[in-house]
């Protein structure tokens, strides 16, 4: 009776060693390996709840201290434009790769020091709110419908192009030029034909992702690099950064905002006199629009608000490319796109003209610092002499 | 319910297999719940529509084999009458629903672009899951009794399980009632059986999530750049990708429906013979989705008089077939023309170079290599416009100037290469063999083992981070 009991055990051992192997690994997995709760209900659960709580934080960070970036984005820019700094930027190319490795072993206390600017900023509140009004980049508000998000919520205006005497360009103007993004920006890569200027993207790229070490593929050689060490050693006369729409269920907006503002307070940093254009992330289709996720315009518009909020007028602008390919609601329009997210390569074309139509002249810019300077000082004369050469 | 989904990996299967096991006595109720469950998750209101599409088409054929008490001289013409009167109210039924749901909207926006104004609405439904295919496996149904090939009558249970079991409810293989019909009153489940069903299903879940949906990445890629400024070679290459996807999918979901079928005990057809290996489109399709091809041969082909009715009549028998067999696709104009160029690829091999082809050694290959990733361009392109400058960049005809060109030709290959030379490798009879030659090997054993484990972490890849799966 045993003996048999034994046999036809074995029997299904040596009949079925695949089923076996696959519970056992199965268990296997569900023990040591099972990170995203697959077979343990309880452990998804308590993910999901501590992505929950993180979220729910930064959210009422966001409320209570209302953040604004303009200010800090100010604060950077006023740093910058004292005179000594200047002066030393002008050196700098002698002695670029010195600066570097300072640069570098000041890494710590230069993160310090972005924390207390971001204190300052805080501080600023009210200060902005009166200069709501002067704001460099302008704001169209409608109405905003309630979202019940924990990523986004409407942000009840429309950012637009940042106002700015721009100089239409051609292609050289992209020789010192910085291209970082997702796969919107490996589009203007391939098809915009903008062959002087680097890329940095890649499919899936985020604003958290950017500065990460061989966080991001450099097109030209097809590598990952540390982009922190690129900026770091060569140095650009424009940064075009277009990020934003792999965060759309990723974290919520205030902690974009930040992410972003961190990012390109970076970069001013390591390019003190690069001219940063912040890009804004190009609407999706009407066919792709989903309210019932995140995956829609009003969160876009959202982050889209949030970073120009970062642009100051003088050496951050922010480019809303939307208008050139959106019908009169704001969907990319059906005839523009296969997925309802990406443009066909034919139009990068336009994106390209609107990039040359934006073009700020670095000299017009110094001039405007000189005039600022010297009618601080009470030269009149020397303010109007300078205004009569542009 | 998707099969390559966690949901019916690691929840649905095994708890359905434990119920389905412990409860001999129930089989097909516990299967037809099962299956019910399988479908609502997904279609919680339409799995209503299929409850109704199940019973009416019961009904329907019990009528037919109602024999009333009546004088003898009169019976049998009367139930001759009545047969067919059944049979053709199940036909008007099924292929009404399937009408409205699945080609109102083309036919009414055709109707009103013709006459200029909106004379009927446009309705706008969404196509219930695997209406298509269970319509079909419903009406070849009704046709057998009619026939008389089904002898003695399904009960209700078996009759709603056949229609509704879950293995082949929403993508086929199109079963018929008499290959399943022993097995629904008596099947026995052996351990070897599971053991063997699931290796088939690890396969066909390989095809499926490994080179179906990776291949498909690079379609996207190139459809996304823009169909009419592709480099010849790039528009090749976007049509091979394609080719591939569809192969490796559909062909992974029949293996997989496959290998649940042994799993239950049922034995389901195979829907595909590695026709990409064959030598003429006419042998194409007899390898590629076969229990399709069949079904139109059975119930439309040989019905309208085949090809012994003179040569004039096969011509147009092949017309109807293929018009159908497009139409069955899907509902718009690159489909009737996808069904049409198969017509006239068809008739012309019939009538002339056909044999000649199939007798070749290479060039029949060279011929089909060629030609059927061309359709799938057709298929898979719906914008009439698109599909223009698309077939247009596979000649080397360019409206436009040419942005994806040699640079990204080499990228896509650098990125593609390695599961470009897999796919080709799967499309040759070699790995089936060598599956039926080692499948009780210990290393095959591993392998699908590995093969299993992988594809779980491609599908969690994908759903882990809810966003993930965008990958701009």
């Amino acid at each position: 009776m045993n003996r048999n009991k034994m046999k036809t055990f074995l029997e299904i051992i040596y009949n079925c060693p695949f089923l076996l192997l696959l519970i056992a690994s199965g268990f296997l997995f569900a023990l040591f390996f099972d990170e995203t709760g697959v077979f343990n209900i309880d452990k998804s659960i308590a993910a999901f709840r501590m992505q929950n709580e993180v979220e729910t934080a930064a959210i009422k960070e966001e409320n209570t201290q209302n953040f604004d970036g303009e200010a800090f984005a100010e604060e950077l820019h006023s740093d910058n434009g004292t005179e000594e700094e200047t002066e030393n930027s002008q050196h700098k190319t002698g002695h670029e790769v010195e600066n570097a490795g300072i640069r570098k072993k000041n890494g710590d206390h230069k993160e310090e020091e972005i924390k207390q600017k971001i204190d300052i900023a805080k501080l600023g509140i009210e200060k902005n709110r009166e200069k709501e009004e002067n704001r460099a980049t302008k704001f169209e508000e409608y109405t905003p419908i309630s979202i019940d998000s924990r990523y986004y919520s409407d942000a009840g205006k429309i950012a637009l192009t940042t106002a700015y005497d721009y100089v239409l360009e051609n292609e050289s103007y992209f020789n010192d030029a910085v291209f970082l993004g997702d796969s919107r920006t490996l589009g203007i890569s391939d098809y915009a034909g903008l062959d002087g200027a680097d890329f940095f993207c890649d499919n899936g790229m985020t604003i958290f992702k950017l500065l990460e070490d061989k966080g991001v593929t450099y097109q030209k050689t097809g590598k990952k690099m540390d982009l922190k060490e690129v900026l770091q050693e060569k140095s650009y006369g424009k940064v075009y950064i277009m990020l934003g729409m792999n965060e759309l269920g990723y974290g919520n907006t205030a902690m974009y905002m930040k992410q972003y503002l961190k990012v390109v307070s970076q970069i001013r940093e390591w390019q003190p006199d690069a001219v940063i254009y912040i890009m804004a992330n190009l609407h999706v289709s009407r066919e792709k629009n989903n309210m019932e996720t995140e995956f829609n315009n009003i969160n876009i518009n959202d982050k889209n608000v949030a970073s120009a909020r970062l642009a100051n007028g003088r050496d951050i602008f922010y480019l809303d490319c939307n208008p050139l390919f959106t019908d009169e609601e704001g969907y990319l329009q059906e005839e523009l796109t296969f997925d309802g997210v990406h443009l066909y390569a034919q139009n990068y074309e336009k994106w390209r003209n609107f990039l040359f139509e934006h073009g700020v002249e670095k000299k017009s810019q110094e001039q405007n610092a000189d005039v600022n300077a010297e009618a601080r000082s009470g030269q009149k004369e020397a303010a109007h002499g300078a205004d009569e050469t542009e | 319910m998707v099969f390559s989904s966690v949901g019916f990996l690691f929840r649905f299967l095994p708890i359905f297999m434990i119920i389905y096991l412990a409860f001999p006595k129930y089989r097909n109720l516990i299967l037809l719940a099962g299956s019910l469950i399988f479908y609502g998750v997904g279609e919680p209101y339409f799995v209503l529509l299929l409850l109704l599409s199940v019973l009416i088409n019961y009904g329907l054929s019990r009528y037919m084999f109602w024999e009333p008490r009546s004088p003898q001289s009169n019976r049998k013409l009367k139930s001759a009458r009545r047969r067919k009167r059944a049979l053709v109210f199940a036909a008007v039924f099924d292929l009404g629903i399937l009408f409205v749901f699945k080609y109102w909207d083309f036919a009414v926006s055709n109707i009103n672009g013709i006459v200029g104004q909106g004379i009927l609405p446009l309705l706008s439904l969404a196509l219930p899951l695997g209406i298509s295919f269970y319509t079909f496996q419903m009406l070849s149904y009704q046709v057998d009794c009619y026939r008389g090939t089904i002898k003695d009558k399904a009960g209700f249970l078996p009759f709603a399980t056949y229609v509704c079991m879950f293995p082949q409810l929403i993508a086929g293989p199109i079963v018929r009632y008499g290959e399943v019909a022993k097995r629904m009153k008596d099947r026995k489940v052996r351990i070897r059986d599971i053991e063997n069903g699931l290796k088939l299903f690890t396969v066909g879940l390989g095809l499926k999530v490994i080179l179906a949906n990776q291949i498909g990445t690079l379609w996207n890629l190139i459809m996304t750049a823009g169909a009419g400024s592709l480099h010849v070679l790039v528009a090749w290459l976007g049509a091979f990708a394609y080719s591939c996807q569809i192969y490796f999918d559909f062909w992974g979901y029949s293996v997989m429906a496959m290998g649940l079928g042994k799993m239950l005990g049922f034995s389901i057809p195979r829907n595909f013979d590695t026709p990409y290996a064959s030598r003429s489109v006419s042998e194409f399709w007899r390898r590629w989705h076969i229990t399709l091809g069949s079904w139109f041969r059975e119930y439309v082909y040989i019905p309208l008089g085949g090809s012994r009715r003179g040569s004039g009549r096969t011509v147009f028998n092949l017309l109807v077939v293929w018009a159908l067999t497009g139409l069955w696709h899907g509902a718009d104009w690159n489909f009737v023309l996808w069904g049409t160029v198969f017509f006239l690829l068809i008739s012309l091999e019939k009538r002339t170079f056909g044999k000649w082809l199939e007798n070749s050694r290479v060039l029949g290959h060279i011929y089909v290599v060629l030609l059927i990733p061309a359709t799938w361009v057709i298929f898979a392109i719906t914008d009439m416009g698109q599909l223009a400058g698309y077939l247009g960049n596979l000649v080397g005809y360019h409206k436009e100037e040419i942005l994806v060109g040699v640079t990204q030709l080499v990228r896509y290959l650098k990125e593609y290469g390695a599961l470009l030379i897999a796919c080709v490798i799967f499309a040759t009879p070699l790995p089936a063999k060598l599956y039926w030659k080692w499948k009780d090997r210990w290393f095959m054993v591993l392998l699908l083992l590995l093969i299993f484990w992988w594809s779980v972490r491609e599908i969690l890849q994908g759903s882990n981070n809810p966003f993930l799966y965008f990958r701009f």
